[in-house]
């Protein structure tokens, strides 16, 4: 599992971006030293993964502070988005999925799987933009104009991140929904006088659900990817802008740590959503 | 249960975009760095489609844009279908180690999520559009890689596959001259995802401002420039969101399409 650790090796080449104008020669020399950057790759590489063990980052090459503590700062704002962000994938990917299994009404049904489909193809700078306009035309001359800026703060953010997970979501609900609905167990639950309604829903839902809560693990770990959008978009603080700031500064031992950060938390998603899978399906537990 | 778009509407739509972007020189009708108007005037007659934030003709720079924006996810497709493609095939045909080996590298790269696995490699090469392309180009190198391997390791089990190697064939010619024809239909398939994949990291990364210059018109550094004045001047960024969204939706049908007639080609041919 130490294998993400590979592409420190891409994250290294020398950081002379800081000397193109911000330093002269003899400074960026001094500049290299200090950083350990004149020695070979590979023991650069050791360095770090000898720091990484000991929960330690390195310098930013920018503000010459501990990356650990310039991550950490940004964290609780990455980490609301993200959370407010999966709950509204995991709501919107449900009710889209059901209605588009369930509902005897055609078109409506056809609208939500159009929906699904749109959320999983568009970019999120694209839905992210429109949510502004959109937000600003109908709110431009109510009276509610001045909690604009509030609702851009976390709660669009985080409806747009939630809407671009929420299309796998709904896609799985909706395969698995229409699935089970067409067993047997289905019909004979319906014969014992079941209204068609939410018993009956729970009662066909909740087969299709295990593969939901195994994908909704793995989204909560990829959410990461679409914070980095979504922050740029709203312009709010976080790790996603702090990542791009970091590139466009050359300044890779930050870049290099919220990466690995990220791929971190990746891993763990897996593991998590691999254990939720062991404990909702008995089935898999034979097989490990 | 879903209504199948019609894939002439995507078709027609990527051709346009296609033509528009190839001619771009002839049609622009403006230079897309000069200023033509005041900054952000609504579309009028010299500006078809207005001007953004420094008075640049919209319309001349949706052009070129495009021409950039498509340009480099098809450079950056092409690098990972080849770069996966070889990779994939190596490890197909050579089995044993050489195999195992692939399969770690391509595994221990997909731990990274692909956006970010693409901003890493812009990060070690610097930002602009080489990087770009290689970043989204490379990220995406090892899913391909891993797709093809399994199309090539199937279309391996079949019996003429054994014939010509008892024939004596060198593995190399079976690998060109059988193993690759035959994967065609289901490559293709995967291509097809792997391309919207790449013009979706395109523009992400241009969008994020990774791809340097921001006068050069491209579709994402456009609806990112647009961002700043969207409330006072909505065209500016309403032209990429159009293109871009079109663009990726018709992307996604076509390769949907392709993927749906592969699976039939294929079970109609286990029929007969």
């Amino acid at each position: 599992m130490t294998f993400f650790a590979l592409r420190a090796t891409g994250g290294d080449p020398v950081a002379n971006l800081l000397a193109q104008g911000l330093a002269s020669p003899d400074q960026a020399a001094t500049l290299r030293h200090t950083l350990g950057l004149d020695l070979p790759l590979w023991t650069q590489y050791i360095r770090f993964l000898v720091g990484l063990l000991r929960g330690d980052l390195g310098v930013s090459l920018y503000t010459s502070r501990n990356v650990s503590i310039v991550i950490g700062e940004q964290i609780p704002p990455t980490a609301a988005l993200a959370s407010a962000g999966l709950a509204v994938a995991l709501i919107l990917g449900l009710l889209l999925g059901v209605t588009a299994a369930w509902s005897r009404r055609k078109s409506v049904g056809d609208l939500a799987s159009v929906l699904s489909s749109l959320a999983l193809t568009l970019p999120v700078a694209v839905t992210g933009v429109a949510s502004i306009v959109i937000l600003n035309v109908f709110f431009h001359n109510s009276p509610g104009a001045p909690s604009v800026a509030g609702l851009q703060q976390l709660a669009l953010p985080a409806l747009v991140l939630g809407f671009a997970s929420s299309g796998g979501i709904a896609r799985l609900v909706q395969t698995g929904l229409a699935e089970s609905l067409a067993r047997p167990y289905v019909l004979a639950a319906k014969a014992r006088g079941f209204a068609v309604g939410f018993r009956l829903l729970w009662h066909a839902l909740r087969p299709a659900l295990p593969p939901v809560v195994s994908l909704t693990a793995l989204e909560a770990s990829f959410l990461f990817s679409g914070t980095v959008v979504t922050e740029t978009v709203f312009s709010r603080p976080g790790l996603g802008r702090l990542l791009v700031a970091s590139i466009l500064r050359g300044d890779f031992p930050v870049a290099q740590g919220i990466v690995v950060l990220a791929a971190l938390l990746y891993t763990a998603g897996h593991v998590l959503a691999d254990l939720l899978a062991l404990a909702i399906d008995p089935r898999l537990r034979r097989q490990a | 249960m879903r209504r199948r778009v019609p894939i002439a509407l995507p078709g027609v739509w990527l051709s346009l975009v296609v033509a528009l972007s190839l001619f771009a020189p002839i049609l622009a009708g403006h230079n897309p760095l000069q200023p033509v108007a005041d900054p952000l005037s609504p579309p009028s007659a010299g500006a078809p489609l207005g001007t953004d934030s420094l008075g640049r003709d919209l319309w001349s720079r949706m052009l070129f844009g495009g021409r950039l924006s498509l340009g480099a996810s098809v450079l950056a497709v092409s690098l990972t279908i080849l770069a996966g493609g070889v990779a994939g095939l190596a490890a197909a045909m050579a089995g044993g180690w050489a195999d195992r080996a692939i399969v770690w590298i391509a595994n221990s790269a997909l731990a990274i999520p692909g956006l970010l696995l693409a901003m890493l490699l812009v990060a070690a090469i610097g930002p602009g559009f080489p990087a770009v392309v290689l970043a989204v180009g490379v990220g995406g190198a090892p899913g391909f890689a891993r797709l093809a391997r399994s199309v090539f390791l199937q279309v391996k089990q079949g019996g003429f596959i054994a014939a010509t190697a008892a024939l004596g064939a060198d593995p190399l010619w079976i690998a060109i001259r059988h193993v690759l024809p035959n994967s065609r239909p289901q490559l293709v398939s995967i291509m097809a995802t792997h391309y919207a994949w790449a013009l979706m990291g395109t523009i992400t990364l241009t969008f994020l401002g990774l791809g340097g210059d921001p006068s050069v018109p491209e579709w994402g550094a456009m609806l990112n420039a647009g961002r700043v004045d969207l409330i006072g001047a909505p065209w500016a960024a309403l032209w990429p969101a159009l293109a871009i969204s079109l663009t990726v939706l018709s992307v996604h049908a076509i390769a949907d399409a392709i993927g749906r007639s592969s699976a039939t080609a294929r079970r109609s041919e286990l029929e007969t």
